[in-house]
Parts: C-alpha cells; sequence; structure tokens
C-alpha cells in the first residue's frame, strides 16, 4: 500500500521511529526526575543518625538564584579587592648616604704590582 | 582606476597565456602524428618534445573539465564563508580545502585521488568509509558536554525529541523523490543536524551518497544562524519570544556522574546500533564527571578531536570530487537537507508551544528554545540567546537552549541507531 507517494512500510518505519526517541526520552527524563528525590531520601536517613553532618550537605544543596549569587560574587570581589597591603604611595628611588662602591674600585685590580 | 585595468590585464593575460599553452601543445601534437617519417625521427628532439608532452599531460591544466572549476568555487565559498562571517571555521576550512584538493583534475591511475585505493588521501577517507571518525568526534563531544543544565530540568528533553520530526519527515520526502529505503534514511538523517552521525549512518546505509550528505549537513549546520531565525519569528509570537525561564538548579556531582551511566545503558539498551556513538558520547563525558581521569578527559576533547575533526573535514571535503558528486542526486540530497533543517526546527518549536499549555506559572518555558532541539551544538542554543536578546536584553537563554540542545546530539543519535536496525 501506498500513501502520498511513500509505502506503507516507509510510514511504519517513521512513525515507529520517531516515537521510540520520544520513548528514549521520556525514560531517561522519567529517571532524572526521580534521582533528586532518591538522593534525598538517603539523605533524610543520614539526618537521623548525624544530624550536624547533614546540615552542611543540605547547605551545599541549597539552591541559589543567579541574583544571588552575582550579589555573592560582587561581594567577595569587592573584599579581596579591599585586601591590600597599606602603601605609602610614594614610588621614588631611595638615595643611598654611601656613595662608595667598590665595584670599580682600582685598588682591587689585578695589575696592582708591588712596589 | 588605473589599478583596476592593470588587474584585468594580468588576469586576461594569464588565460590568453593557458589557452596558448593548450593550443600549441594541441598543434604539436597534430604536427608529431601528421609530420612524413615522424616515427624515424624520434630521436633525441622527438625525445624532449615528447617529455614536454607527457608533462603537459600531467598538469590539471590539461586535465581540466568545468566541473572541477564548479566544485573548487564551491570550495571557496566554504572557506570566504568561515573567514569573513565566522560561519563554523573548524568544520568549513578543512572541509573547503578538502574540496580544493578532492578537484585539482589529474591523471588517473597514479594512486593521487581519494578513490583510487593506495592512495594517501584513500588511507585517511578509510577512518571515513569505515565509520571509524564520528565515533571519536562524539568521545571529544562527550568530554567537553556538561549536561547539567538538561539534568537539572529534564522535560527539556523532550524538545530535543520532537526536532527529530527532521529527520523522519526528509526520510519520508526522500522516499517519495524515488530514493530506495537505505538512502533515504542516510539522507534523512540530515535533519539530525549533526555531522558525526550523517557520516556514520550514511558510511552504513548509501556510502555512494556519503560526500552529499555530509557537505550538506555541515553547511547547513554553519548556516544555522542564517536558517533558524526566520522560521523562529514565525512561528513564536513575540509576547512568548519575551518569556523569561526561571534560573535552572544546582546539580550535584552525583547526578552529574550518573547521567551518562543511566543515558548509556538506557539507550544503548533501546537502540544497541547506536553504540558506536552513543557509547563514546557518554564514555566520554563520564571520563569528564568522574573526576578522576582529567587527563583522558583532555586530551579527549582537545588533541584528540582537534586531530580527527582535521582529518574528517579535509577527507570529506575531497570527497567531493566532481566526477563523483555533481550529480542530480545531490542537487535533490541539498533540496532535501535544506527543507529538513526547517522542518526540525519548526518541529522543536511547535512541541515547545504545545509544552507550555500543561506548564503553569515560572515553569513556562521560553518557546523559542524548541530551536535548539535540531543537535547542532552549540550554534543553535547561541541563535537562540541571540533571538532572546534581540527581544529583551535581560533575557539570557543560552543555558536553557543548552538542554534541548545536547538532548538533540541523544535524540539523533538513537534515532540513527533506529534507522540503522530497521534498514541495515
Amino acid at each position: 500500500m501506498t500513501i502520498l507517494e511513500v509505502s506503507s512500510q516507509t510510514w511504519i518505519i517513521t512513525l515507529v521511529g520517531w516515537s521510540v526517541v520520544f520513548v528514549a526520552l521520556f525514560l531517561l527524563i522519567f529517571i532524572f526526575n526521580n534521582i533528586p528525590k532518591l538522593l534525598k531520601m538517603n539523605f533524610k536517613r543520614e539526618k537521623t543518625a548525624k544530624p550536624q553532618k547533614v546540615q552542611t550537605e543540605t547547605a551545599g544543596d541549597k539552591y541559589i538564584s543567579g541574583d544571588e549569587t552575582a550579589a555573592i560574587a560582587m561581594a567577595i570581589h569587592m573584599f579581596f579587592e579591599e585586601q591590600h597591603d597599606e602603601e605609602s604611595n610614594i614610588i621614588t628611588i631611595k638615595r643611598i648616604e654611601r656613595r662608595y662602591s667598590p665595584w670599580s674600585s682600582k685598588i682591587y685590580g689585578l695589575r696592582n704590582f708591588p712596589n | 582606476m588605473e589599478n583596476k585595468y592593470r588587474k584585468s590585464i594580468v588576469a586576461l593575460a594569464a588565460v590568453v597565456l593557458l589557452l596558448t599553452l593548450q593550443a600549441v601543445f594541441g598543434w604539436v601534437d597534430a604536427w608529431a602524428a601528421d609530420a612524413p617519417g615522424a616515427a624515424a625521427s624520434a630521436g633525441a628532439e622527438g625525445g624532449a618534445l615528447e617529455g614536454l608532452k607527457s608533462f603537459w599531460s600531467f598538469t590539471g591544466f590539461a586535465n581540466f573539465h568545468i566541473s572541477n572549476l564548479v566544485m573548487i568555487v564551491v570550495g571557496l565559498f566554504f572557506i570566504f564563508l568561515a573567514i569573513k562571517y565566522d560561519y563554523e571555521p573548524l568544520l568549513l576550512i578543512p572541509i573547503g580545502t578538502g574540496i580544493l584538493l578532492g578537484n585539482i583534475p589529474f591523471v588517473p591511475g597514479y594512486n593521487v585521488g581519494i578513490y583510487e585505493s593506495g592512495s594517501v588521501m584513500n588511507y585517511l577517507y578509510f577512518g571515513v568509509k569505515q565509520g571509524i571518525y564520528p565515533p571519536l568526534i562524539f568521545l571529544g563531544i562527550g568530554a567537553m558536554t556538561d549536561f547539567s543544565s538538561l539534568i537539572s530540568n529534564p522535560k527539556l528533553m523532550l524538545l530535543g525529541a520532537a526536532a527529530q520530526l527532521g529527520i523522519f519527515a526528509t526520510f519520508l520526502g526522500a522516499s517519495a523523490l524515488g530514493f530506495n529505503p537505505q538512502e533515504a534514511g542516510a539522507i534523512g538523517i540530515i535533519g539530525g543536524a549533526d555531522g558525526p552521525t550523517a557520516i556514520f549512518l550514511s558510511a552504513m546505509l548509501a556510502p555512494h551518497l556519503m560526500g552529499a550528505i555530509a557537505i550538506a549537513a555541515y553547511s547547513y549546520m554553519a548556516l544555522v544562524p542564517v536558517i533558524q531565525p526566520p522560521i523562529i519569528r514565525l512561528i513564536i509570537p513575540k509576547k512568548e519570544r519575551k518569556i523569561k525561564m526561571k534560573p535552572p538548579r544546582a546539580v550535584s556531582k552525583v547526578e552529574k556522574i550518573l547521567f551518562p551511566i543511566i543515558g548509556l545503558l538506557l539507550t544503548l539498551f533501546i537502540a544497541p546500533t547506536a553504540l558506536p556513538l552513543l557509547g563514546m558520547l557518554f564514555f566520554g563525558n563520564i571520563l569528564k564527571e568522574s573526576g578522576v581521569t582529567e587527563r583522558l578527559a583532555d586530551t579527549s576533547r582537545n588533541a584528540l578531536i582537534n586531530i580527527v575533526t582535521i582529518l574528517l573535514g579535509v577527507t570529506v571535503g575531497a570527497s567531493t570530487q566532481a566526477d563523483v558528486f555533481l550529480t542530480i542526486d545531490s542537487l535533490k540530497i541539498f533540496g532535501l537537507g535544506a527543507l529538513s533543517f526547517m522542518v526540525a526546527t519548526a518541529g522543536g518549536l511547535v512541541f515547545a508551544r504545545i509544552m507550555n499549555l500543561f506548564l503553569r506559572g515560572d515553569n513556562k518555558i521560553n518557546p523559542m528554545i524548541g530551536a535548539a532541539g535540531v543537535s547542532a551544538v552549540p550554534d543553535s542554543a547561541r541563535v537562540v540567546q541571540v533571538e532572546g536578546q534581540k527581544n529583551d536584553t535581560s533575557n539570557h537563554l543560552l543555558m536553557h537552549a543548552m538542554a534541548p540542545n545536547v538532548s538533540g546530539v541523544i535524540g539523533s543519535a538513537v534515532g540513527a541507531g533506529i534507522l540503522l536496525s530497521f534498514l541495515l
């Protein structure tokens, strides 16, 4: 049988194929919709045994919106920007009083003949 | 003005020189054949002349055909698009150069051409013919993809499935145009908007059409920023284009590790024929997310994928040798390819609008992200981001669009696996 110049077998491949793509991804959706719940179930069990440890873990999983993240990032940035050594802000070459330097002194030369 | 004339005169002189050379050697041929006692005078002079003739017959000018010129212009156009407009330069530069290499006229029989067994190009082409390069590319893609946007909002995976309408609609269209089922399947995969998948499937189902299919898939992928925006504006009303989506939730490390493992097992149990593609994709992602194989992940997403992209691009380009490539079938494939990209984009967009009918409050999605369901990663997600910004500068859709985008990669590979199991 042909529908719109295409054989029925082609139609079957089309419909079954597209449906299978949906089914595969739908199963993944189902699993990943439920995985957070499964993971949280474990946390609850731990909560009764070790309440202190769980507090830190749930704090890690806490949802933070983009705006809050940006605000925290800005605060940290400003904090670190301000953390700076106190400096005089005067940048000059320090004059050294003792001007003598033996680096070119003739008295250390090799061509000093004994008198 | 003078400069302009000078250029024209130089170009004209070059053409005249070439024609003169061809004419002179033509006369020499005729004279050598007609001259009385030509055979007897095959002395030193004849040897020199023969040498020159032989040299001339080996040059590209002597073997030139107008179809070579057409393909060389196509190759130059690809290089131009990549450099001038930055359209997928990592693909179009190797492919464009490959087209130039594949269309230099040569004398057959000297192990030069890509289709001559024993030639260097033929050895490099082996990786394409046997479907070796695409899984390696998928390994690299897996090692560089972050699935967290998908894991945080799994329902967006449906958009990746909806956009695969492009594959199956093109499969129907190709069948209606008279291609046999295997050829139709190979052409249909262009709608998956995924170059490696298209090469893999066409190598298995219709190797003789692979050059045209690969070129169509890659050129339309590069043209995603041109093809998609008008379709988005046509299907999505302005009001819906401004919808802001709630930010994705933070995804735990355990979920990120579980995703490739579960994805691998589930999808491959459904479509084992997609094993080389999906297996490598999820393997790459396990390397990335496990956190203990950073060196392997780093090699996969940098050195390995770069090497394979170079080899794949240049050999696919060179496979467009004019005598094999310039056929009516290629034109049909290009037409169907353009249509498949449009249908795939429309499929994702329409499905996103349908999904919105069932979603309430801030769970509603911006239907534009449906366009990212075609798997051209990350170009189609970038198109959605740009379109979103045009309507509301504070609306950032990139992260949301990446979810259907990467699920499109999975969806098109599953689709390819299904077509293989039906048609192989």
